[in-house]
């Protein structure tokens, strides 16, 4: 039946029909085995968003033409989440007597690359199924802590055959991926019964900006060994109230849907050794000016954070702080972008002189960091090394903020009439 | 140091005259200061370039994974793969075996695969179990057969190790004085001449194939009481099969690959490799109805025990509702063996190495591998731990899915754990029953993510601290007044015998009689009134149903207890404070139940059976229910021994002090 259907709207468009009939396959290989695979090809699922209204409202009806699985590629990529298998080794007998030639892509488990001496067994991250001319790459979805999923690089090793497939093309696998983890719909595209991410825009938005930064665990561990961590009950204690108060701080902010990053100590803190500093005494977080949003406050405030102090204005040097419990605090700072730069500013509340701190620019990147999925700048290092100078390494018990930082500039002072509105201490 | 330099076109013979040059200028103090100097340079040269040479490579390794290979999707690090034993197309072993009184080893083709000089240990025969196919070494024992029944545990061994193995044999200080009969002839069925005739200190060594060739021996007699036999060392050589024949020809199932990898590499797991009828490594039992636990993980804490965690996996892997995805085997130390008992179960699992030592060791092990579980499950709210030793009750499952919404629910709990620390064999009797007790049982538990994220892993001993993890868990400063969940009969059962902290000795006299709940979907009773409160008003009605036993009788006497079935009895015993457990352990003690320490208490109430009846104790006046205790009644006071003797204590009160 799909057959015909193929060959007639294939040949009479004149589209590859090819393509389609390797997705069928390999989709009949994977229910053979029940394994609940979900297509997240950007190219299809960009011209499925299109008609997504259509496609939901009619789940099963048949198509009058091949719109979608016709078009010429190399690859057709689908998603599978890791728990919902066995790693059955059936299937890839299955798929050899079915003519697929696979290719499969393992290393080590990100989620216990953390832990100190864990070895675990390697986990496999991509599939390549090929058969005739085109491949699918099945990009393997694993839950991590932080509520999210996450898909890792694609690496060959020496042995392996880089002729497999032009692995350049593929869409998933230059770097790692976090993505929230997504209500899926069935439906029937191209008389083929897939599964596709119920909001395929919301995907491919949450693609184009996926990539994934991992702690860099091997260097925390060296950090460590030069400077033993310090287990005193006050830090263990302020580890627990830091991460507590991140929580918070995310979960508000995720509900405004505003975009924050970690900055600061709290920056330095993941980069340098996959952990809070305990004498850094609070918590510190960047957000873009653009997407400043009024109702901050108050929503902290509902949190149960009150607003302990406020400096500047939206216009300019931007920069909230809250009172988390236990004196510990949740500074954020507002990022202005300029041509070939951006800065966020400082105020000292008992002169009005302010400050400027200087950053080469950067974009953002995911990251897990104490049970949570959050941003820190893609560019770490030069975000790291502007705040704390080349000896970013070394770790520092006293910091004055309007003195130590490397890339701090006098900026002034602000004009008396405006104190009350720019220097807000409660 | 041009003095030094060796002419690249010096030619043969000169070697002669350089040599003299060289011990002329020895002589010359000036030339040999010069000589050393140069040399320590350059030798700190080479050592620099060589060490920033590493530096590079290594800072290369490290960071063209994330740079290069993004753009090129190449693993820059080398992933070269030795394999792990040599093909050797040999088709001879050289054997040799060494007895004697303070040293035996084995060697394989020049290899030594057991060496054992230590004092004071390897006492015994060594036995060790070559592939008849490979010569790989597939099992290494020492039974210690100068001790009782370990003869026993070597003819159980040897009956499991397949035929056509390689077996070799040595006795190391002494070996006879407890081998009986039975096992003498089973060395002598191997093919051994000497074995039924071994006696007091005589060196021995033997080669042999299992159900065939004996390929040599060697025995040296001890001349009398007081001296041990000569050493005696025996060389031979063994003829390898192939592999076909070393191997069973089961059906290419995957099952059966994973059997056959296993087979092929460890001995001593007796039917699992049998070829005629294996016994099955897959056991699909019933699964459970509304499974409230088929998505919690069950964390596996292992040393290097492999036949006791193959023991422990098969009835895990045996007990209903059981979710094979959910386990993680988590093994202290890289040793081969557990890992491939994990592979063989087609289970997922963990080395870890090992960090600190004794105690502190097994602490920072269990530390990792619960957070561990919490990264591989993030979406878990609880976590079963079990340990390699423990049987698993078939209704393991069903009992933590019909209870652990209590401790989702109620926040005065601690744990549940499937282990009840008082119920013996004669103590417990009920399989619906479950309690609430102020102690940490351990041994099969449940863990809630929250407890282990916000309270226990920040604050964990560190390795430095030699703690026990359960001890410090037991501290008031982590229970912080919580109560753990047990059964009445427990759902694990601990058979092991080797351990840390354990002895053949301990084992008998604390655990073997430890009741074990074998009966299938056992539908617990009353649930609900496990919650904090609800609790209370259950004891109180316990108490009130309780009759009051005859308080001047003697607790320990089994009269003490009417012979009545299915009745409530209550006793009386003094508790001066919250702390004093005077009384309870000599009670304890008589009744032959866990005395060590406190266990199994509720605010200064025990529960458990005696002759088929409940038996509650009440501490008096520490506990709140001493309320219940009528005015005529004294409560029961025991003496702790004076000294060590006394194994059975008097109580202290006289019929005529009641009034």
């Amino acid at each position: 039946n799909g057959a015909a259907f193929s060959k007639v709207r294939g040949s009479q468009s004149g589209q590859d029909s090819t393509r389609w009939h390797v997705v069928r396959k390999f989709l009949s290989l994977i229910s053979s085995h029940n394994i609940p695979v979900y297509l997240i090809d950007p190219l299809i699922l960009g011209l499925v968003d299109k008609d997504i209204e259509q496609i939901r409202s009619s789940p099963d009806g048949p198509s009058p033409e091949c719109k979608y699985f016709c078009v010429p590629r190399d690859f057709t990529t689908f998603a599978l989440l890791d728990k919902t298998w066995k790693h059955e080794v059936g299937l890839f007998r299955t798929a050899e007597k079915m003519g697929f030639q696979w290719l499969k892509i393992i290393n080590k488990d990100p989620r216990l690359d953390g832990m100190d001496d864990l070895s675990g067994m390697e986990i496999p991250l991509h599939y390549i199924f090929k058969l005739a001319s085109h491949a699918i790459h099945l990009v393997v979805f694993y839950e991590r802590s932080g509520n999210y999923l996450w898909h890792g690089p694609l690496r060959l090793k020496h042995h392996m055959d880089r002729k497999f497939v032009p692995f350049r093309k593929l869409h998933f696998g230059r770097y790692p991926g976090a993505y929230e983890k997504p209500e899926l719909l069935h439906v029937s595209i191209d008389d083929l019964k897939v599964q596709i991410p119920k909001n395929p825009s919301s995907f491919l938005e949450q693609m184009s900006h996926s990539r994934f930064l991992e702690c860099r665990y091997r260097e925390a561990r060296a950090f460590f060994q030069l400077y033993p961590d310090d287990a005193s009950l006050d830090a263990v204690e302020f580890r627990i109230k830091a991460k507590s108060l991140l929580h918070l701080a995310a979960l508000t902010l995720n509900n405004l849907g505003v975009k924050f990053w970690l900055s600061s100590g709290t920056c330095l803190g993941w980069y340098r050794q996959c952990n809070v500093i305990p004498h850094s005494k609070d918590v510190d977080l960047g957000i873009f000016i653009r997407d400043y949003k009024a109702e901050i406050i108050p929503a902290f405030q509902k949190a149960g954070l009150p607003l302990k102090h406020k400096f500047g204005k939206v216009e300019d040097s931007l920069e909230l702080s809250f009172q988390g419990e236990d004196d510990v605090k949740l500074d954020i700072f507002f990022f202005y972008e300029e041509e070939d730069h951006i800065w966020n500013g400082g105020t000292q509340a008992k002169s009005g002189k302010k400050f400027k701190y200087f950053f080469p620019k950067f974009t953002l990147c995911w990251t897990e960091f104490v049970e949570l999925k959050v941003h820190v700048p893609c560019e770490t290092l030069q975000y790291v090394e502007a705040n704390y100078g080349p000896d970013w390494k070394v770790p520092v018990k006293v910091w004055d903020w309007k003195s130590s930082p490397s890339n701090v500039q006098d900026n002034g002072v602000w004009p008396v009439n405006e104190w009350d509105d720019v220097i807000q201490i409660y | 140091m041009e003095e030094w330099k060796p002419s690249p076109a010096a030619k043969p013979h000169k070697k002669r005259s350089w040599y003299l040059a060289w011990k002329y200028k020895l002589m010359n103090q000036r030339a040999l200061r010069k000589l050393c100097q140069t040399g320590a340079v350059l030798f700190l040269l080479v050592t620099v370039i060589v060490n920033i040479k590493l530096i590079l490579d290594t800072r290369r390794a490290a960071y063209e994974e994330e740079e290069e290979s993004a753009q090129d999707y190449d693993d820059e690090m080398l992933n070269v793969e030795v394999p792990r034993h040599p093909v050797n197309n040999k088709k001879v072993l050289d054997v040799e075996v060494y007895s004697s009184r303070s040293k035996v080893y084995v060697a394989v083709d020049g290899t030594t695969v057991l060496e054992d000089e230590a004092r004071e240990q390897g006492r015994g025969i060594h036995v060790i179990v070559l592939n008849q196919a490979t010569g790989h070494v597939m099992a290494k024992r020492v039974f210690d057969t100068y001790s009782p029944h370990e003869d026993e545990a070597m003819v159980l061994f040897l009956n499991m190790v397949a035929r056509g193995r390689i077996l070799i044999f040595t006795i190391k200080d002494e070996g006879s004085f407890h081998l009986k009969d039975t096992a003498k002839s089973v060395l002598k069925s191997l093919g051994s001449q000497v074995a039924p005739f071994l006696s007091w200190r005589d060196m021995w060594t033997f080669v042999g194939k299992k159900g065939g060739e004996v390929y040599g021996e060697k025995h040296a007699k001890s001349p009398a009481l007081s001296t041990w036999g000569d050493p005696v060392l025996l060389k031979t050589e063994v003829h390898l099969t192939s592999v076909e024949d070393a191997e069973c020809h089961w059906p290419d199932t995957e099952l059966n690959r994973r059997r056959k990898r296993f087979c092929s590499k460890v001995e001593g797991y007796g039917s699992v490799c049998s070829c005629k009828d294996p016994t099955p490594i897959e056991f699909n039992p019933d699964p459970l109805k509304d499974n409230k636990v088929f998505d919690v993980p069950v964390a596996v804490i292992a040393g290097n025990r492999p036949n006791y965690l193959y023991r422990m996996l098969r009835s895990l892997l045996s007990a209903q509702g059981v979710n094979p995805q959910m386990i993680t085997v988590f093994i202290d130390g890289y040793y081969e063996e557990p890992m491939d008992v994990v592979e063989l179960f087609g289970l997922s699992g963990i080395q870890h190495t090992p960090i600190s030592i004794k105690n502190a060791r097994v602490s920072q092990h269990y530390k990792a591998s619960l957070t561990a579980t919490f990264n591989l499950f993030p979406d878990a709210k609880f976590a079963v731990v079990l340990e390699e030793d423990l049987d698993i009750s078939v209704d393991f499952f069903s009992f933590l899915s019909q209870s652990i919404h209590l401790l989702e629910e109620d926040e005065s709990l601690y744990c549940i754990s499937a282990w009840n620390d008082q119920g013996y064999e004669h103590t417990a009797e009920d399989p619906s029953l479950l309690y609430r007790v102020e102690t940490m049982p351990g041994l099969g538990w449940v863990l809630r993510k929250s407890l282990y994220k916000d309270e226990l892993e920040p604050k964990w001993p560190t390795p430095e601290k030699l703690w026990d993890w359960d001890m410090w868990m037991r501290m008031p400063e982590q229970r912080k007044g919580r109560e753990c969940i047990i059964p009445d009969i427990s759902r694990s059962y601990h058979f092991g015998i080797v351990g840390l902290n354990m002895n053949g000795y301990f084992h008998e006299a604390y655990f073997k009689k430890h009741k074990f709940n074998t009966v299938p979907n056992v539908q617990l009773k009353n649930v609900e009134s496990l919650r904090k409160d609800a609790y209370e008003t259950e004891i109180h009605r316990l108490l009130g149903e309780a009759e009051v036993l005859d308080h001047s009788k003697n607790p320990c006497e089994d009269s003490f207890v009417p012979d009545t079935e299915g009745k409530v009895y209550v006793m009386f015993i003094r508790m001066e404070q919250e702390a004093d457990f005077t009384t309870w352990t000599q009670l304890a003690k008589c009744l032959h139940i866990w005395d060590l320490d406190v266990r199994g208490n509720h605010k200064g109430l025990w529960r458990l059976f005696r002759k088929k009846n409940h038996f509650l104790v009440v501490g008096v006046p520490a506990s709140p229910y001493s309320s219940k205790k009528p005015s005529s009644v004294t409560p029961i006071y025991m003496e702790p021994p004076a000294k060590e003797e006394g194994a059975v204590a008097v109580p202290a009160v006289a019929a005529a002090e009641q009034t």
